[in-house]
């Protein structure tokens, strides 16, 4: 996005800063307003709370046990979805036949999945685990096939003119080919993930009373369930997102870093 | 001799590897095979190729090695069998469960998408035509927008308490950043030559906005209402799950509890079906709204 | 050897190539009846109205498509499907978008000889070499979409004799290009092609193009084709002495034969736009 000059270097800064800025700021001096003995979270409490929770570890391990969650589930659904995406975009039959077990699939939402696992799994990580691969699968999927089937013909068939073998096509046009459409279904998928662990740690903490789940959606339960720590619950829910932005910047870089000839 | 004379011609389909239905298709759209002999398909396999029979032949497929498995793992609680789940789907339908469920989760999801539409589709214009505004809003948005909706229920349930008040927030929040962001790129990305023309026609301010910038992004707006609707169909199952007394999502975790497992996924077939009509009434919503812009899909 | 001049590097008997609409199942001929005989080394354009069937023969050679009816030798024996003694150069280059100069003209070599591969210098070096040929120096490291028309096609061009094959199956590849770059890479084909060279160590060559003084320029026999269906309305020598110069345009031997074709095209060519 172009921007007209600024007046000085500083205004996009402050341009930046200062929306932000007044909210946390009438955020506080609503707080002070209210009694003492006030659970509202406050920008100074969750300062406070953030410096506690970090301290103790406690945080940073419930945070990486959840992003551990989700990078698994996550591989799941590489395997499941680039692979099954990788048939369909390749066969029409297969796409044909498939299409629509996936599209009645599709619009059940990964939470809805959540009782059929605990249900199968229990409440312990592998009901978390199907979730998030569940949820990061259709992503995977739907991207892989559009990428594999919109493969420039000109370009196998310039492959098998050189004599490269049937098998070896696949690695060497169809998957770089498709490349750019699969990243994209990784990067949505990676997002939708993350939303899922969460949902699937807070959904199991709040239906298993504590439950055995961990990670940084139980943390956030506990604090609304058993602790009543408001400010707890707003530091998770900026790391949450902290976590979020960083998932997708990592992404985009890993991108550029693989496709270097798009950029 | 070169190696070419070992090279094979793909002959007819060759389900044997995975890699030959690529260049199948690939060779098939190069030139057409007659098959072996020539000879036409028969009135039957022409039949069987049809869009929809090939669908129903894939559900009959699904289903019964689905009663396979339920049969082989005979624990019905854990997996109920078809027949088990669909007796179970008519008797909720009877008893008007299936019906007051889903409609009190599609009204909480219409009211949520108009909310979210009627505060983000202005502010979107707002952002998209005044560079000062999107230069001051814009960081709140970044902010605010990994924030996923569901990581707000714990403290929406600490304010709103388990209601109906509950599933909306959380739905309006996640609604909200899908359509303000597409509005503002559905009002950048208007063609300024076609502000420019109907400027040089004589066309005041307002009659510029009304005739020319609001038709011109309503394709973009329209695929994030879509896009939101999305977004809102995943959490609202979380959000009654969690936090309503009532919809779907509730429903189906509450005969989870009791572990009456043919309703649960009796439940989970209403879901989709519900979730597959939602997007195809929005489709025709989008058709209907901007006829001019077919093609605009999402990705 | 020199039985080989006198067999025919590549027969067509009585190919013919129809097309099933889907769905409809309408039938449509592309191409009726061709018969041709190439010998080793000769430079072949074919030129013909669009919709002639010419990218259907071209196809057909390359074992991209089977033809309906009829045969294809090369060298005696059958063509059963594509393969890396017939390099194919398309229109639009077919470049990898995903891969550099260099790894674009290596493709081949790496990949297209299983069993036999080339140790990884040899690739190094033949690549190098056809990069120096085609004047890509120094620009090894870029990919496709850095290059500007001309250089793609050199590219596409290096990447089709660093594969060695024995026929170089050309389709338009100086069509998407400007009328100055492309008089220059006529000139650069030919010396490439080895017009220089004595006439047995020569590519068998088949161009098509509709551009009629771009035959003539170019080939030893000009095969012109016609329309619905595509055939073989005539085949012309060209006897106009190789090396060819940029001067040879302007000599009447070369309008004549220019004209000639033109008038074996034009009704057709005129019908075409009315």
């Amino acid at each position: 996005m172009i921007r007209p000059a600024p007046e000085s270097r500083w205004t996009p800064v402050i341009n930046a800063v200062l929306l932000p800025a007044v909210l946390v700021i009438a955020w506080q001096i609503w707080a002070v307003t209210l009694p003492a003995d006030t659970r509202a979270p406050a920008p100074v409490g969750v300062v406070a709370a953030f410096f506690h929770l970090a301290g103790s570890g406690g945080l940073f391990s419930a945070t990486l046990q959840s992003l551990g969650r989700v990078l698994l589930g996550f591989a799941f659904a590489v395997v499941f979805g680039v692979g099954l995406g990788l048939l369909m975009g390749s066969s029409r039959s297969v796409k044909d036949n498939l299409d629509p077990i996936i599209e009645s699939f599709r619009p059940i939402a990964p939470m809805a999945v959540l009782p059929i696992a605990i249900l199968l799994l229990g409440t312990g990580t592998p009901a978390a685990l199907s979730i998030v691969a569940y949820a990061a699968f259709f992503p995977l999927l739907i991207n892989t096939v559009h990428g594999v089937s919109r493969v420039d013909r000109k370009l196998v068939q310039a492959a098998m003119t050189m004599g490269v073998p049937r098998p070896r096509i696949l690695a060497t046009v169809i998957l770089p080919a498709a490349l750019p459409s699969i990243m994209l279904g990784a990067r949505v998928a990676m997002g939708v993930a993350w939303t899922a662990i969460i949902a699937a740690e807070l959904a199991v903490g709040a239906k298993s009373g504590g439950g055995t789940s961990g990670g940084i959606g139980q943390m956030m339960f506990v604090f609304y369930a058993y602790s009543i720590d408001l400010n707890g619950i707003v530091v998770c829910m900026i790391v949450i997102g902290v976590v979020a932005l960083l998932i997708d910047r990592f992404f985009r870089a890993t991108e550029r870093w693989l496709m270097p000839w798009r950029y | 001799m070169s190696s070419a004379a070992e090279r094979q011609h793909a002959g007819p389909p060759q389900p044997s590897s995975l890699q030959t239905p690529v260049l199948q298709r690939e060779l098939d759209a190069t030139h057409t095979w007659q098959g072996p002999g020539g000879a036409k398909p028969s009135q039957i396999t022409r039949w069987m190729s049809k869009r929809g029979v090939i669908a129903i032949r894939s559900f009959v497929i699904f289903i019964a090695l689905w009663w396979l498995l339920a049969l082989w793992v005979n624990r019905p609680v854990q997996l109920p069998s078809p027949l088990r789940v669909a007796i179970a789907l008519g008797g909720l339908i009877a008893a008007g469960e299936v019906s007051e469920n889903a409609l009190i989760s599609v009204s909480r999801l219409g009211i949520s998408l108009v909310i979210a539409a009627v505060l983000a589709i202005p502010l979107g214009f707002l952002m998209g035509l005044r560079r000062e505004a999107e230069a001051i809003i814009d960081p709140v948005v970044e902010l605010l927008r990994p924030i996923s909706g569901i990581a707000w229920i714990p403290l929406a349930l600490f304010i709103f308490g388990v209601g109906d008040i509950l599933p909306l927030f959380i739905l309006v929040y996640v609604a909200f950043f899908q359509i303000l962001l597409n509005t503002i790129a559905g009002v950048r990305n208007v063609d300024q030559r076609l502000i420019a023309a109907a400027r040089t026609m004589g066309v005041g301010r307002w009659a510029v906005l009304r005739y020319v910038i609001i038709p011109a992004a309503l394709p973009t707006v329209m695929v994030g209402i879509r896009l939101a609707f999305a977004a809102a169909w995943a959490a609202i199952i979380a959000a009654e799950l969690i936090g309503a007394p009532s919809g779907l999502g509730f429903a189906i975790e509450w005969y989870r509890e009791l572990l009456m497992s043919p309703k649960v996924f009796a439940f989970l077939v209403v879901i989709g079906i519900v979730g597959y009509f939602a997007d195809l009434a929005l489709r025709a919503l989008q058709r209907w709204l901007t006829p001019w812009a077919q093609g605009t899909e999402l990705a | 050897m020199a039985t080989t001049n006198r067999a025919p590097k590549l027969k067509l008997s009585n190919v013919s190539k129809e097309f099933t609409a889907p769905g409809t199942g309408q039938r449509t001929v592309a191409v009726a009846d061709v018969s041709l005989e190439i010998q080793s080394g000769e430079f072949i354009c074919v030129v013909g109205p669009s919709g002639c069937g010419k990218s259907t023969v071209l196809n057909m050679v390359a074992g991209l498509a089977e033809p309906s009816s009829g045969t294809i030798e090369k060298d005696g024996v059958p063509i059963t499907g594509p393969g890396a003694d017939r390099g194919v150069m398309f229109q639009d280059y077919a470049l990898f978008p995903w891969l550099n100069v260099r790894d674009n003209i290596g493709f081949g070599l790496r990949h297209g000889t299983p069993g036999k591969e080339l140790s990884r210098s040899t690739r190094e070096e033949r690549v190098g070499h056809y990069i120096e040929l085609v004047g890509l120096a120094g620009s090894e490291n870029k990919y496709p979409h850095q290059l500007s028309g001309g250089m793609r096609q050199r590219v596409a061009l290096a990447r089709l004799l660093a594969n060695g094959p024995d026929i170089l199956l050309l389709d338009e590849p100086l069509g998407a290009l400007d009328a100055q770059t492309r008089l220059i890479l006529q000139v650069e084909l030919l010396r490439i092609w080895g017009e220089t060279a004595p006439a047995e160590q020569r590519k068998t060559a088949i161009f098509i193009t509709h551009d009629i003084e771009e035959t003539v320029f170019l080939a030893d026999r000009v095969v012109v084709m016609s329309t619905h269906p595509g055939r073989v309305k005539a085949v012309l020598p060209v006897d106009l002495p190789r090396p060819r110069e940029e001067t040879i345009r302007a000599e009447p031997r070369f309008g004549h034969l220019a004209e000639e074709i033109w008038g074996l095209i034009r009704d057709e060519a005129y019908r075409a736009i009315a």
